[in-house]
């Protein structure tokens, strides 16, 4: 028997796939017909996973950059001139850029290994943004930072709304489940801008103005406020917060909501009492780098609270993580403010637990997102060390061309390689025990699969040699003894094992004495029987178009693309698939209706220049019907070249999937 | 008159000699590496070969020399990575050369009968090698016509073939650009506005047509309106090819694979085909 | 005809493990799921297994492999190119009925048409093949609508049917016959042969119903997909269901094709890889330079049912290309295995 179980590590819906290996190559890779996620499918990257894993194009040794090359090196000297460098410097002025592809025992070793030996606290994943939102929207409200429902119970779900996400394409798997909830009589609701598979599989589309994703769903929450849709009970017994919350609906003008969703009220109230009458009831959203905004979630977060759908079966506000292990890096305190499972640092139970346990003293200084220390000029900080991210984020090239040092830790080859001074190899993801959390909590064990193809460290055994160098020895045997340590450490985590993942399909935090096989879906009584609102602003500011720029550009929602660029590349029916336009289009284009082709005479693959009040760029037209006729769209992946139109104004790279821009569109 | 077919190991072909044809496309001579296999080594007028870019990977191509007395070549557009690869190499780089497939142009079918080219832009490409062919039994033929169209006249393929083809004693040919530039004398517009002119035979006469899609459809709808039957207008599709032999599937439409039953069909069959062309 | 007590069936396949590399079903034990396994330890066959997850073809026709290797340095230096697959002797021991059939597709496919697949063949070359009656059905069977189950009527060397303390055992071949001698197995009456079909039609009985309810379906389907008298419309519907993932092919006995990519090792080393690929992807027809012919998704799905329901194509297998296995019901993440579009497109659904 040669069939080796593991999680696909592309998207945060964590499928279960079964694989063949002989030495170091995939054979074959086959769907875990068993598992309470995937139940026997996969997505066309799953499917072809083994075409990236077995490529050629992987870091096979370290390297130290000597007259502006690499050179081989040994690890021993690799890791020696990291510390060497990296204590040169003080640790304010360090940065840790986290992989949310890493394994939770990465993540872990990664965070300890800033905070308890280089005394940093600059540590952090790179779609602080999207997801932190989301984690902040639920933790604030229910104290669970995690998922709200469960993707097993979509099943049970009455009605369910997917708000601005092409689900079917980010996480295919959930998207599918969606879907048969639909088939088997679930009503399903998409609000979005643009017409997804999604919206053609749902039972209602609200086809909104782009960048109105915030107000349409205050507009539903406003009709089951003012038609005493909401679960008065709910709201009494089990929540607080709800009176500065209608407070804000009430200010909501009616003929403000139609004429800037572009949805009609009785659309509106349809939807809304679906909601109301149905007894279960979830929505999901993206959450990642181009994920919603905070705001935007709270909002979702209120509309299923005030209707009573949280804390039930079937029931939950569901953020969707775009990478395998999005949620794991939370999970393991790959944030500069917070330690694993979300417990503050400013916390000082916690971080007298931590310190206790590592025999260090912590540094409570704040630290800060590399992303934002990156972008201010000058940056405060000298040296970062960058573990398996996409070249995407090259975006911050000139600001990493200003580092004292930078240092590259990762299993495939990428363009990061050139900016740094040292590059640290680690295993592919079949070379390692691992886990991972997916995006409804779900902490699965991915055992080894492989010998390393060269002789190559993984993650957690290159962490150990770093500190070790540093001079701190850390006694791990295995990975299983990181989680161990982890589990002390983390309440939500603290009843997991390899023992008990190893038995079964993955276990769902919080999983502890009370919970001892996980827990499927939050219950009130975690939060102590009460549950709070989200407090929300009442502005909804959307650029306004005008006779100079007519156009609303909406920027981002080929997630795919993002971040998985530099994996996809390495293979060919997935590069083929999902670099379909890129290809088709490599200088980026712009989508925009048929009857703006036609106004503007210009027919697919023509250069146009789209011009807005921040800048200008050529970009190819690309016709399509789903995208109304007042609205253009440019995809994310086209980012470095898209970045001289959001160059003045990062708000809109921090508003992610509903920006929009103002533009007019004129032919070349 | 069979020759040699390779199926799945290609033969190393030598290239020598590169010309450039038009921006991004250039003409490659070649020559197999094995003298017995090269000798051996016969082509139909319309078939395709499978090319492969050591170290980039294979792509189809359609052949344009002649099956006889004319030197073996191939002229490729860059699109993709593999033809990328392809055109960054230089004389004496070593190609992969598997076939020749597919069904080929008639070509006893249409003796005695007049025959019309049309070609747009690259599609001159495919049509190169019946044209070579039929002018060397020129006898055997009624009126022979081509009419080349391309969008600039910097575009016009195979620019010596041209001249020697104006000249050539009773080939009627006529070529136009879509958009003139300083110094072009010739005439301006779609290749069709030049039917007229040309006053083109439609009794017992064989239309080969091959161009982009767009310009295929508008001279097809104006042969069809001049009374030229659907099974006398000739064409050569291209697809998306991985193995040339009907086995990988990419081509097929319909019921027909074009690797094995085309890439030649005529206007008749392709308007069953239910694809776009 | 022969007997085989059930507790030493697998004797025959310890008996071909010495000629052959012997593949059968294995069950892996936390997940419960099927693979049709390459098995060293002949005890690990667990021949009443429900049906493999996947099918064997990928014995015949891996997901990826190698075809060919070649290393050139560049410039006017030789190129050596190497043909990289050989003959295995391999025995497919304990095959379901439908997967055979789905290894006939492939062999008239591969071997049967104008040029034959030099790669497939050497798979297939020597082959001793063993197939295992399903005495009862698994619950998304439907191959008595296919004409491809529950029992093998032709293509096996040794067919085995479970008939209560013994295997009825059927040689198909002279090789078949030949191990039965060696064996020295007990030769069966006509009185077991009576057991063995009672068997068979005991199995018939208990299918599911929607594959029963199809069973006159899939002629009359296939009858409207080739003469064109299934709507746009509900294609379309199927189509808006297709997720582009692949699975239906991948699992599909009989679906055979493949995309071949050229992977660089380093140093002018490159592997030629032959792996499935699929219809329903977008990238599958598209050329160089963007231009698809077939781009709407409704297309590409209309063209995996054209191939597995219809005449023309049925000409290639001389069958239909559906076996009934029932796979590509467990894999869709849309609503569209075949047995369901059969069903849409009987009921002509175009929404929910």
């Amino acid at each position: 028997m040669n069939q080796k179980p593991g999680v696909c590590t592309f998207c945060g819906t964590g499928c279960g796939h079964f694989m063949n290996v002989a030495g170091s190559t995939v054979e074959r890779v086959f769907p875990s017909l068993n598992h309470p996620v995937s139940q026997g499918r996969l997505c066309v990257r799953g499917w072809n996973i083994h075409e990236l894993l077995n490529t050629a194009q992987t870091i096979n040794r370290p390297f130290i950059k000597k007259d502006g090359r690499l050179s081989e090196a040994s690890y021993d000297a690799a890791v020696s001139l990291l510390v060497e460098r990296l204590r040169g410097i003080s640790p304010a002025a360090i940065g840790f850029l986290a992989s949310p592809r890493s394994t939770n025992e990465e993540q872990f070793l990664l965070m300890k290994l800033a905070r308890a030996v280089f005394k940093t606290n600059n540590i952090s994943l790179a779609s602080e943004a999207g997801h932190r939102g989301s984690l902040n929207v639920l933790h604030g409200g229910t104290g669970m930072a995690g998922m709200l429902g469960s993707i097993q119970e979509i099943c049970q779900a009455e009605f369910i709304l997917v708000a601005g996400s092409d689900i079917t394409k980010q996480n295919p798997i959930i998207g599918s489940e969606i879907h048969k909830a639909a088939q088997a009589g679930a009503k399903v609701v998409t609000i979005d801008s643009r017409r997804t598979q999604m919206a053609k599989l749902s039972t209602t589309f609200l086809h909104i103005t782009p960048g109105a994703l915030k107000l349409a769903v205050a507009a539903l929450a406003k009709y089951i406020f003012q038609e005493g849709l909401i679960d008065a009970d709910f709201i009494k017994t089990a929540t607080k917060g709800f009176d500065a919350f209608s407070a804000v609906l009430g200010k909501l003008s009616e003929s403000e909501i139609s004429a800037r969703t572009g949805i009609a009220r009785d659309e509106f109230k349809a939807v809304a009492e679906a909601l109301s009458r149905s007894r279960t009831a979830m929505v999901f959203f993206s959450s990642g780098i181009s994920g919603l905004d905070e705001d935007t979630i709270g909002y979702l977060y209120n509309l299923l609270a005030m209707t009573g759908k949280i804390g039930k079966p079937g029931c939950g506000v569901n953020p969707v993580a775009g990478l395998n292990n999005l949620q794991g890096g939370y999970d393991m305190g790959c944030a500069p403010d917070l330690l694993s499972g979300f417990q503050p640092l400013a916390d000082q139970a916690a971080v007298k637990k931590f310190s206790g346990a590592w025999g260090v003293e912590l540094n409570t200084a704040a630290g800060a997102p590399i992303y934002d220390l990156l972008s201010k000029s000058p940056s405060s900080l000298k040296a970062l060390v960058v573990v398996d991210h996409d070249e995407g984020f090259i975006r911050a090239a000139e600001a990493l061309g200003k580092l004292e040092f930078v240092a590259y830790i990762g299993a495939y080859q990428n363009r990061f390689m050139d900016h740094a001074d040292v590059v640290l190899p680690v295993g592919r993801y079949i070379e390692a025990d691992g886990t991972f959390t997916n995006t409804d909590r779900r902490v699965q064990l991915a055992p080894k699969k492989a010998e390393p193809a060269h002789a190559v460290l993984p993650g957690w055994k290159l962490y150990t040699l770093i500190a070790e160098k540093a001079g701190v020895k850390w006694n791990y045997g295995s990975p299983s003894d990181i989680m161990d340590e982890v589990a002390r450490l983390t309440p939500a985590y603290a009843g997991i094992s390899y023992k008990k993942l190893a038995s079964a399909f993955g276990i769902q935090w919080p999983c502890n004495e009370k919970h001892p096989d996980g827990t499927a879906h939050f219950d009130i009584a975690m939060a102590g029987g009460s549950i709070t609102f989200a407090r929300v602003s009442g502005t909804f500011d959307m650029p306004e178009t005008s006779a100079d720029f007519p156009y609303r550009l909406m920027i981002g929602k080929a997630q795919d693309f993002w971040h998985k660029n530099n994996l996809m590349r390495k293979t060919f029916i997935p590069m083929r698939e999902y670099n379909a336009t890129l290809l088709d289009y490599p200088e980026g284009y712009v989508e925009i209706a048929p009857e703006t082709a036609k106004a503007l005479q210009v027919r697919n693959q023509w250069q146009v220049k789209v011009v807005s009040p921040y800048g200008e760029l050529p970009l190819a037209v690309k016709i399509s019907e789903d995208v109304k006729s007042d609205t253009a769209y440019a995809p994310y992946f086209a980012q470095d070249m898209i970045a001289p139109l959001l160059a003045g104004h990062p708000e809109i790279v921090q508003k992610g999937e509903d920006a929009t821009i103002p533009i007019r569109i004129e032919k070349v | 008159m069979n020759g040699i077919k390779i199926v799945t190991i290609p033969e190393v072909a030598t290239i020598e000699e590169i010309r450039d044809e038009i921006r991004d496309v250039k003409t490659f001579y070649l020559s197999l590496d094995n003298k017995e296999i090269d000798k051996n080594f016969k082509i139909k007028s319309g078939q395709f070969i499978m090319c492969t870019v050591f170290g980039a990977g294979e792509f189809a191509v359609s052949l344009p020399p002649s099956p006889e007395n004319d030197r073996f070549h191939l002229t490729v557009r860059k699109v993709g990575s593999v033809t990328n690869a392809l055109h960054e190499l230089k004389p004496g780089g070593k190609l992969g050369i598997r076939g020749p497939f597919g069904n080929g142009f008639p070509f006893e079918e249409i003796k005695g009968k007049n025959i019309i080219y049309v070609a747009g832009g690259i599609g001159l490409i495919p049509l190169r090698s019946s044209i070579v062919h039929v002018l060397q039994h020129k006898k055997e033929f009624g009126r022979v016509l081509m009419l080349h169209g391309a969008r600039t006249p910097d575009d016009l393929m195979y620019k010596d073939n041209l001249k020697e083809w104006q000249s050539f004693d009773g080939f009627e040919t006529y070529i136009t650009v879509d958009v003139a530039a300083p110094g072009w004398t010739g005439e301006v517009g779609f290749v069709h506005t030049l039917f007229d002119k040309a006053n083109l035979p439609i009794e017992n006469t064989v239309a080969f047509v091959c161009g982009p899609p767009v310009m295929f459809n508008t001279v097809i709808g104006e042969l069809m309106k001049r009374g030229l039957s659907d099974d006398c207008i000739i064409s050569t599709l291209e697809r998306h090819m991985k193995c040339g032999v009907g086995k990988c599937q990419h081509c097929a439409i319909g019921r027909t694979l074009v690797c094995t039953d085309g890439p030649v069909y005529t206007y008749r069959q392709i308007k069953t085909l239910g694809e776009q062309i | 005809m022969y007997l085989i007590k059930k507790s030493d069936v697998l004797n025959i396949a310890k008996a071909l493990s010495a000629a052959y590399q012997v593949y059968g079903p294995v069950v892996e034990k936390v997940s419960g799921q099927t693979f049709f396994e390459k098995v060293d330890d002949i005890s690990e066959i667990t021949l009443a297994a429900p049906i493999p997850a996947a099918p064997p073809k990928s014995v015949v026709f891996p997901q990826a492999e190698r075809i060919m290797s070649y290393r050139y340095a560049g410039g006017n230096t030789p190129v050596e190119i190497k043909p990289d697959y050989a003959e295995t002797p391999k025995a497919l021991f304990g095959l379901r009925s439908c997967d055979l059939t789905g290894i006939q597709c492939l062999d008239r496919f591969f071997l049967g048409q104008e040029f034959v697949d030099d790669v497939y063949r050497h798979h297939r070359k020597k082959m001793f093949i063993v197939t295992n009656t399903c005495v009862v059905p698994f619950k998304y069977c439907f191959c008595v609508c296919t004409d491809s189950g529950p029992c093998a009527d032709e293509g096996y060397d040794l067919n085995l049917t479970d008939i209560g303390d013994n295997f009825f055992v059927e040689a198909g071949s002279a090789q078949g016959e030949a191990l039965c001698k060696k064996l020295n197995l007990e030769n069966a009456s006509e009185q077991h042969r009576s057991e063995k079909n009672a068997c068979v039609d005991k199995s018939i009985t208990l299918f599911e119903e929607f594959s029963t309810e199809s069973k006159a379906w899939i002629s009359r389907v296939m009858n409207r997909v080739t003469t064109g008298f299934a709507k746009e419309d509900v294609w379309e519907y199927v189509g808006d269901q297709c997720f582009e993932c692949g699975a239906c092919s991948f699992v599909c006995p009989s679906c055979s094709c493949f995309n071949i990519a050229d992977a660089s090792g380093g140093n002018g080393s490159c592997n030629r890889l032959r792996t499935w690929d699929s219809c329903s992807y977008e990238g599958y027809s598209r050329m160089a330079g963007g231009h698809n012919p077939r781009k709407p998704v409704e297309d590409r799905r209309n063209k995996r049912f054209f191939c597995k329901l219809s005449y023309s194509q049925s000409k290639k297998y001389l069958r239909p290309g559906c076996v009934g296995c029932g796979r590509c019901n467990w894999v869709c993440p849309g609503d569209i295995g075949l047995p369901n579009v059969v069903k849409y497109i009987r009921r002509e659904t175009t929404s929910r």
